[in-house]
């Protein structure tokens, strides 16, 4: 996945961590080799290569994570899309150094991807594609997922304290050091990671954060990020970061994403839909990035000092 | 493509999979033949799953991946394993302790085995007499005893028998060999196998009373070690490199790194002799994983890598040679410089590029094998991965694991066919 894991635990013994970890991070080896678009040998890769040309039979697993993939598409009303394969490879996210596709490239793209272009049969678990330009690309939901998988195999082994982070956009805190309230975590401002932002303590629940900065190059001034909007199929530039704390990394990363795509009153009608889950936007103002929060649980500090924040349902 | 030819281009591979040379490699367009005849043929095939351990879930969950595969019933030992497969599966799928009593529903097509290598002849002789026919897991057998007793069932049971040699369904895998075959590299020699990991191979335990089944592994009673568990697929290689299963073992093992009780080395290094002087020289360590997992196929003309991703070609590397005549070269515009003598640096390892192998079929190796399983019970063909080419690994791993515990060249028994 081209993110390094990293995983904080309390066990009883050196040799009981040292086996934890390793059976979770196998596990995340298992859902690279599930999941990756990079590996040809992937089942991600399977379904791009086959889907257009015949009804593909995948897994329940497979199956499932494409449910939720889509199921995240569904409700952000497109804002969210794992079909975006070949266009981040038409703007150099592909393990390229980032180039900006000419105006050819990105209308031939027009009308041969979207996730409505997805069939899925519960029934018989199987994936089509009605459009020939699919490729899948996990980014903005697989770390979670695997962040998911590795949070299973901790409770599975009756761990009882940990935090796992994947390339510290997103975490998830299973239960809290001794004696503390909750994994402390500091979110920083956006593309200065020396400034925290806001500090949260995080207990059985998730957190990601998408940002311009995490995978981005730039032309002259000009930065281009790889959270694509699905309307002009080039890179968002009104929004600087969003952090989205939920149940399961998984959600907490499409959210994150699915946030940074939306437009501000769509963002708002989402989350007044969403109780279980806070979010803090910044958005990219004239110089500065300007905080929208909801529900969110700690203070938040921005350059002219700290914000006193309504936090709604208090 | 008529069915005819469909299954005369499909027994390219599945019908002469014997280990004798140019068999094995299924072309692209046979692997998408069985794609769409197992589409076709999509009827149920339920499947019952005799060990659903760590690689008997990834064998579910490779074959859920194959239109028309149910998962009817499962067997372990080991009860929270029913629980995994539930969720794996996606509804609660019968389970039973004994094996046996899973053997006796009517409801099963065909058995899936990925138990400890010491219960596999056992439940793979079982299930085959019960009518089932069987993927089992590598080794075929523990012992040369298991591997006869399985060859004669098969031949007497008349039922399809696949081993769990993947890699002879990977794509670029059987590229490779195809082109070994037909001389890219000249004579093949030698192969040189290693197996490097930083582990110490050893399972969570949740309780210390469980330490020899979740550890079987780790103990000579249950376990042929690394040479066994590792070594067993790069041995399946060399023998279809070289055309033919090894005739002697000879080895040593050590315990460097990991004094924890167990009984098998943490380290193993194993010569094994084919005909022609033929070897394949096998190493595994598990206290440092900087070669990973790869072969190297050494011939006469080049050099071949390969990895569980990928292959590469390599060229001859060639000594200083001189120009037939010196007027050819003044010919050729090289009037004088110094000259740079290749020959003093022969002593450093080649550095260059090399040439990947392409391969259309890139698909997991182990959804193809589970892919091709279903597709020869189906159509009543043979394997690639038959009987013999279980033997072949098996009976090397068997006397190989003696071999190396006592630094001794064992002879590995031959092949011997059963009559129906």
């Amino acid at each position: 996945m081209g993110t390094e894991f990293t995983l904080h635990l309390y066990a009883s013994s050196q040799n009981a961590a040292y086996c934890t970890a390793r059976d979770a991070f196998e596990e995340v080896h298992r859902i690279e080799r599930l999941l990756s678009h990079y590996r040809p040998d992937s089942e991600l890769s399977r379904i791009s290569r086959e889907a257009f040309d015949h009804e593909v039979t995948t897994d329940p697993e497979t199956f499932g994570f494409l449910e939720s993939a889509f199921g995240w598409s569904e409700l952000s009303g497109g804002a969210f899309d794992i079909t975006v394969g070949r266009l981040m490879k038409a703007w150099g996210f592909f393990g390229d150094s980032g180039r900006v596709p000419t105006e050819q490239e990105i209308s031939s793209l027009r009308g041969q991807m979207g996730w409505r272009y997805v069939r899925l049969n519960p029934d018989r678990r199987t994936v089509r594609f009605l459009a020939p330009g699919i490729e899948l690309d996990p980014g903005g939901i697989g770390k979670g997922y695997a962040v998911d998988r590795m949070v299973r195999v901790l409770e599975d082994e009756a761990v009882t304290a940990a935090l796992i982070s994947a390339g510290s956009s997103t975490l998830y805190a299973v239960a809290a050091p001794p004696g503390e309230p909750g994994w402390k975590v500091h979110v920083p401002a956006p593309g200065r990671p020396e400034q925290i932002l806001s500090t949260v303590y995080l207990r059985d629940t998730s957190l990601s954060t998408a940002s311009y900065t995490e995978k981005r190059f730039s032309v002259g001034e000009r930065i281009y990020g790889s959270i694509m909007s699905p309307e002009t199929l080039a890179p968002v530039e009104s929004v600087a970061q969003v952090t989205a704390v939920a149940p399961t990394a998984t959600d907490s990363d499409a959210l994150s994403n699915v946030l940074f795509v939306l437009s501000g009153p769509a963002r708002t009608a989402l989350l007044e839909s969403l109780l279980e889950v806070s979010a803090l936007v910044m958005t990219a103002g004239e110089g500065t990035a300007l905080p929208e929060a909801t529900r969110w649980p700690a203070p938040i500090v921005t350059e002219e000092g700290s914000l006193s924040l309504r936090i709604e349902g208090d | 493509m008529n069915r005819r030819s469909l299954l005369q281009g499909l027994s390219l591979s599945v019908l002469s999979a014997t280990l004798g040379a140019g068999s094995g490699y299924g072309q692209a367009e046979e692997v998408q033949a069985a794609k769409e005849q197992s589409s076709s043929l999509a009827g149920r095939f339920r499947i019952g799953v005799i060990g659903p351990g760590s690689r008997g879930r990834e064998l579910i969950r490779q074959m859920l991946r194959v239109p028309g595969v149910e998962v009817a019933a499962v067997a372990d030992v080991y009860e929270p394993r029913f629980l995994q497969v539930n969720e794996l599966v996606g509804k609660t799928v019968p389970s039973y302790k004994d094996y046996r009593s899973m053997l006796e529903r009517r409801d099963i097509d065909a058995v899936v085995i990925a138990s400890p290598p010491f219960f596999h002849a056992r439940q793979v002789i079982d299930s085959l007499q019960s009518g089932r026919p069987v993927y089992g897991e590598k080794t075929m057998g523990f012992s040369a005893e298991d591997n006869y007793k399985v060859v004669e069932t098969v031949a007497k049971s008349g039922q399809i028998y696949q081993v769990g040699h993947q890699l002879r369904y990977a794509g670029w895998f059987q590229e490779s060999v195809r082109r070994i075959h037909e001389g890219e590299i000249g004579e093949p020699t030698h192969v040189f196998a290693y197996w490097f990991r930083r582990d110490n191979w050893r399972r969570s335990v949740p309780d210390p009373s469980l330490e020899h089944l979740m550890n079987w592994r780790l103990y000579r009673e249950s376990s042929g070690g690394l040479l066994e568990e590792l070594g067993s697929h790069q041995i399946d290689i060399a023998n279809w490199i070289f055309g033919e299963q090894p005739r002697t073992v000879v080895g040593a093992s050590s315990i460097v790194l990991y004094h924890d009780g167990r009984t098998v080395g943490d380290n193993v290094q194993a010569i094994l002799g084919y005909s022609k002087g033929r070897r394949l020289v096998f190493t595994s360590l598990t206290d440092n994983a900087f070669m990973g997992n790869q072969l190297w196929v050494y011939g006469t003309k080049g050099s071949m890598q390969l990895t569980v991703e990928d292959a590469t070609f390599y060229g001859p590397i060639h000594p200083t040679t001189t120009a037939a005549y010196h007027s050819d070269v003044v010919q050729r515009g090289l009037k004088t410089g110094a000259t740079y003598n290749y020959a003093a640096d022969d002593e450093m390892p080649y550095r260059g590029p090399g040439r990947r192998i392409d391969a259309r079929n890139q698909e997991d190796p182990t959804l193809t094998a589970c892919r091709s399983f279903v597709h020869c019970v189906r159509t009543h063909t043979q394997p690639v991965a038959d009987v013999r080419v279980g033997f072949g690994s098996a009976m090397a791993c068997t006397v190989g694991k003696e071999a190396v515990l006592q630094g001794e060249m064992k002879k590995v028994p031959e092949w011997r066919a059963f009559a129906v």
